[in-house]
């Protein structure tokens, strides 16, 4: 794990995560905020690929079950989110089409490879730097809960086209299928630990290296500064 | 450089573990690691002060969207409206409890506690003040906050609103605007409370203690 560079285990700590304090590698819990202290996320790889890959299988009943149910005057329309995506086409909205298939589709599916890749990248081969493999990572994270799109909509829908026997919608099975994958995706990716990667990296590309580095400072609201200039400061 | 503020010496990146020195950050710097870009921890002297202002109009503005009509549909004379609760609510009418909970914690239940302990924290560190319930107030807060989808639900909303306007009329209620002002507000908040600077504050005040 240490392999020379400038890392908080090659220094014997570890990092809590929910306070950030840099703790002795041997402390179980944390002095700070009172959590319990790894070094690494616990069973980073197995928690994650068991949380993907049940993920993976509701999303088989997610996109086959419908997630809304509609009843116009006695006649009962069942769609599914293909469904609904195709009936948004032919109503002519194709930016809101596109908002629901990026959502519940593009956005879902790349998650869940990303996840399964950056899992393998850990344990065989290594595609692309770990700097490539941090970034898709982070990106994986920030749009994880922006799935959650099409639940809302079906259930906004539902609290307002409520007049039964003229026109009515209800919620399908498939709104809770797809809840459920967008949560446990979202648990997988916490659970992944992104450290994992870096700990496989060779060591020190630098040399010369100081004994702590200074962080890339950017000088945010100081006029006499160009927004975004960074440098090492000191 | 304020002394109260003054900030815990190092930092290790969360995502690939190297070592930083951020002693030495000036107000409205942030630090982000030179190895992978990972952001560390933005400086902002009087944050807490703020961060309270924020928080407390932003749980006025929830409460109002909570209690005013959000929406009104109109087809062709038949009225029919929902308030926000009722997106979650109308749920368990459908027997899908387990979705209606998850609806009502992302987009109001979740929202609101981390809201009320962001005050009472940020409060407290900004009055000096220790009290026994900082530490297991700041752990909620920072195991909660990836939980709101309030962002999520406005696009949402947004979306349904397209969704709708082939069949009916639809008008915004006041709750609407509530929300949508909140949602921002809510943002503003939990990216301004810096979880690096929070926690050392909270040391500190237990170490004066
Ligand atoms: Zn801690
Ligand atoms: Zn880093």
């Amino acid at each position: 794990m240490s392999n020379g560079f400038n890392t908080a285990s090659s220094r014997g700590l570890a990092c809590c995560h929910l306070c950030l304090k840099l703790v002795r590698q041997d402390s179980h819990l944390c002095p700070r905020c009172g959590t319990a202290v790894h070094q690494r996320k616990a069973n980073s790889l197995e928690r994650t690929l068991a949380l993907i890959v049940t993920a993976s299988l509701l999303y088989i009943p997610a996109n086959l079950l419908p997630i809304m149910i509609t009843t116009s005057l006695g006649e009962v329309t069942e769609s599914t989110i293909i469904g609904g995506v195709l009936l948004l086409v032919d109503m002519g909205s194709i930016a809101i089409a596109l908002v629901i298939f990026f959502a519940s589709v593009v956005i879902p599916l790349t998650k869940m490879a990303v996840i399964y890749y950056l899992c393998w990248s850990v344990k065989r081969g290594r595609l692309g730097t770990a700097r490539q493999r941090t970034l898709l990572y982070r990106m994986v994270e920030f749009i994880g809960k922006w799935s959650m799109i099409d639940v809302f909509v079906v259930a906004i829908l539902v609290a307002l086209i409520n007049w039964s026997g003229l026109l009515m919608v209800r919620p399908g099975p498939a709104a809770l299928a797809f809840a459920g994958v967008v949560i446990l995706s979202m648990i997988a990716a916490e659970s992944f630990d992104p450290r994992l990667m870096w700990d496989l990296e060779p060591p020190a590309e630098q040399p010369n290296k100081k004994p702590v580095e200074r962080p890339v400072v950017k000088f945010v609201v100081k006029p006499d500064v160009k927004p975004g200039q960074e440098f090492e400061s000191e | 450089m304020d002394q109260r503020h003054d900030f815990p010496g190092y930092l290790a990146c969360q995502s690939c573990d190297s070592m930083f020195d951020v002693s030495r950050l000036r107000d409205g710097d942030t630090a982000s690691c030179s190895r992978c870009g990972g952001f560390l921890t933005r400086y902002v002297a009087d944050q807490f002060v703020q961060v309270v202002a924020i928080a407390i109009a932003a749980l006025v503005l929830l409460a109002l969207g909570c209690s005013y009509p959000f929406m009104t549909l109109n087809l062709n004379g038949l009225e029919s409206g929902m308030t926000l609760p009722q997106v979650a609510l109308s749920l368990i009418a459908h027997r899908m409890p387990l979705l209606s909970i998850s609806v009502a914690a992302f987009i109001i239940v979740i929202p609101a506690v981390v809201l009320i302990l962001v005050i009472a924290l940020a409060g407290a560190i900004a009055l000096e003040r220790h009290f026994d319930w900082l530490r297991p107030v700041g752990r909620l807060i920072f195991t909660l906050q990836s939980w709101s989808m309030v962002e999520v639900f406005f696009l949402g909303v947004l979306v349904s609103l397209v969704k709708i306007s082939g069949i009916a009329m639809v008008e915004m209620g006041f709750a609407f605007w509530a929300y949508a002002v909140f949602s921002f507000l809510f943002l503003l908040a939990v990216t301004g409370l810096d979880r690096a600077q929070c926690w050392h504050q909270i040391e500190q005040l237990s170490q004066h203690e």
